[in-house]
């Protein structure tokens, strides 16, 4: 729910809003949705062709991608262990045994007329996933079911040019491995939906399989929704969106989709909502009909006879199990027990880059308060305004400890630090150093302070006999003025403590 | 004793030809090897029921993408049937107390490292594309799958 979007017309937004509100006071929404992880190994499922995103079109490629006559392929062995690992933080149940299946169809990006998958006994099965709510929605906690997790190869990219009878095809994408993640139809909301690919995306970050991008097409989200009236058991006819590439979309798009459907109820043309696949368009923000389809696929499912069966043993699943990283979601139950409050775990949680920096802080340091202070306050405001990541910033997590120190020991005041922390993030370097280079040691001398106190009282007679004919707002010039000329490194309760009673004496 | 519990145990295939109180007086297992010798002499019976769907030749053309004239999927579809027919025998085999397979190997996988490798003949490849135009394969304009 991050991503940034252009600024829709609010009308739109509120009205729509306010449809949605309507319809699910008489209606249900069931929402399902099919993710798309790219993998991010060094090499293709079958073949050993690098892949990376935005290379020169056709250049990494070889028989077995082609789908050249002969051509044989060859299990990549860290798409097992990536689709292990995903099916443990998805707490699925895995096949022990477990194999592929061609999936046949004709289509120009697809080389071998067929897409090697797993149909009927997928790596994973009867998973969940458990997520939080943003506050801005109202919070709360979730737990979505997974219906299954496999293992397949994406096709090649098919572009097609505007004008002429002829497309384009780019192979450098067939052969990439792909996991499939089915949900079960929990969802209910758009927010719901949403919150939930944010997290399939947290997920297959924290674990390292995939980048979980969706404008660069390493996560694809179709969703399936739905209506009934509240009490009915039967579920309704079922609606596909496909083209969202992002959350936010996502949770717009079922949106319009609830409204739509409730509208077609009220008006009892409830049989125009037929089973179909529409595609979201970001630009009129609706949802528009593909051509429609005539009956189901036939894909002529079989065992891929090219590839032996997939045998998972204890002990290599054990293994895989026993080094999973923290998820986000023990992360987030973790932080918590630390005292934070729901919106700073969110925060600090959602990122695990984010999350890394800020363990590394308390560590050094173990002040969790300030440290969550630091982090969400300057800082982030810091990386929003160069549109840097928090590994950009050349503050490192260790200085930002000793800054944290530094303060708290009194050896800078707390708006000297404030300062050198910009520079700090801008340009790197240490705390110790700074200080040393800029001479900024807090002045916490008492007998050091009145000498300032005294000869800025001496410089502004005017500004004294004002204060003490009634002006006591004056005060905070003077301690402007001491600390001017301290440098800012003055002290500021032993200034004013000093200060008071200097301006009071001889009244 | 021995025959006659052989007997009671007799397969039902067996049950088909020969009424089990009409057992010739050679015994059970030559009757049996009688069976066996049927097949092997190539006794084959066509007839043998099938479970299997008929197969629909027009519509397997289209979803292979192979064109058939109506008088050929007319020639083809009793030679298709024939050999359905044949792997139909299959459905014949007692699989009550067996455990499905996934596989019909017995080698465990092999697996690949990830680490990457060029292809060094890329060009030849490309070049034995019928239809290329630099840098794509050029492909007539279809919108949707089937």
């Amino acid at each position: 729910m991050k991503t940034k979007q252009q600024p829709h017309s609010n009308f739109t937004e509120t009205a729509r809003a306010k449809a949605v509100e309507k319809a699910l006071k008489d209606f249900e929404a069931i929402i399902g949705i099919e993710t798309h992880v790219q993998l991010a190994t060094m090499t293709k499922a079958f073949c050993s062709c690098a892949y990376s995103y935005g290379d020169q079109p056709n250049s990494c490629v070889c028989p077995v991608c082609m789908g050249l006559p002969g051509a044989l392929p060859v299990l990549n062995s860290k798409v097992i262990e990536y689709a292990v690992m995903l099916g443990l933080a998805l707490n699925c149940k895995l096949s022990m045994n477990s194999k592929f299946d061609r999936k046949q169809y004709f289509y120009p990006d697809l080389p071998k007329g067929y897409q090697i998958s797993q149909f009927d006994i997928p790596i994973a099965t009867n998973g969940f996933i458990d997520l939080d709510l943003p506050l801005e929605f109202g919070g709360g906690h979730r737990r979505f079911g997974i219906t299954r997790v496999h293992m397949e190869e994406d096709a090649g990219k098919l572009l097609h040019t505007g004008t002429g009878n002829y497309s384009q095809v780019d192979l450098n994408r067939a052969g990439v491995p792909l996991l499939e993640i089915v949900s079960e139809p929990d969802m209910r909301t758009g927010v719901e939906a949403a919150e939930y690919a944010a997290e399939l995306q947290r997920v297959v970050r924290y674990l390292g399989v995939s980048n979980g991008n969706m404008q660069e097409g390493s996560l694809r989200c179709d969703v399936n929704v739905s209506i009934r009236p509240i009490g009915q058991l039967e579920f309704g006819t079922k609606v596909e969106i496909k083209n969202l590439n992002a959350f936010s979309a996502m949770s717009r798009a079922i949106d319009f989709e609830i409204a739509r459907q409730a509208a077609l109820y009220n008006e009892g043309k409830a049989d125009e909502i037929v089973q179909e696949t529409r595609l979201w368009e970001e630009g009129s923000q609706k949802t528009v009909t593909m051509r429609k389809k005539e009956g189901l696929a036939d894909y002529r499912y079989f065992p891929e006879p090219d590839l032996p069966e997939v045998i998972l043993t204890e002990e290599y699943v054990n293994g895989i199990r026993d080094s999973l990283p923290e998820l986000p979601d023990m992360k987030r139950r973790r932080y918590e027990d630390m005292g934070l409050s729901m919106q700073d775990v969110l925060f600090l949680a959602n990122d695990v880059n984010i999350a890394d920096y800020f363990e590394a802080t308390i560590a050094t340091v173990p002040d969790i308060k300030l440290a969550t202070n630091w982090i969400m306050g300057d800082i982030a405001a810091y990386m929003k305004n160069e549109k840097l990541s928090i590994n950009e910033i050349k503050l490192s997590p260790q200085e930002l400890g000793e800054l944290i120190a530094s303060i708290k020991s009194g050896t800078i005041s707390g708006k000297i630090g404030k300062e050198i922390l910009f520079e700090l993030m801008e340009k790197g370097g240490t705390v110790k150093g700074l200080i040393k280079e800029k001479d900024l040691v807090q002045i916490v001398d008492p007998v050091e302070i009145e000498k300032i106190v005294d000869k800025v009282i001496t410089n502004n007679p005017k500004q004294l006999e004002q204060y003490r004919g009634g002006k006591t707002k004056l005060q905070g010039f003077f301690a402007g003025q001491v600390m001017k000329e301290s440098k800012g490194k003055a002290n500021p309760g032993i200034l004013n403590k000093i200060l008071l009673e200097k301006l009071n004496a001889k009244s | 004793m021995g025959s006659r519990a052989l007997l009671l145990l007799a397969p039902a295939t067996l049950a088909e030809r020969f009424l089990v109180n009409h057992f010739p007086k050679y015994g059970f297992q030559q009757a049996f090897k009688r069976k066996e010798e049927m097949l092997r002499v190539g006794v084959r019976n066509y007839s043998v029921h099938s479970s299997l769907e008929r197969p629909n030749v027009p519509r397997l053309a289209e979803t292979a993408r192979i064109s058939l004239t109506a008088q050929e999927a007319e020639e083809f579809a009793p030679k298709i049937q024939q050999v359905v027919d044949w792997f139909g025998q299959l459905q014949d085999v007692d699989l009550q107390s067996i455990e499905p397979a996934i596989r019909a190997d017995t080698e465990a996988g092999s697996f690949r490292e990830d680490s990457p490798e060029t292809f060094d003949k890329r060009e030849a490849m490309i070049a034995a594309v019928p239809s290329y135009e630099e840098p794509y394969i050029k492909v007539p304009k279809v919108l949707n799958k089937d």
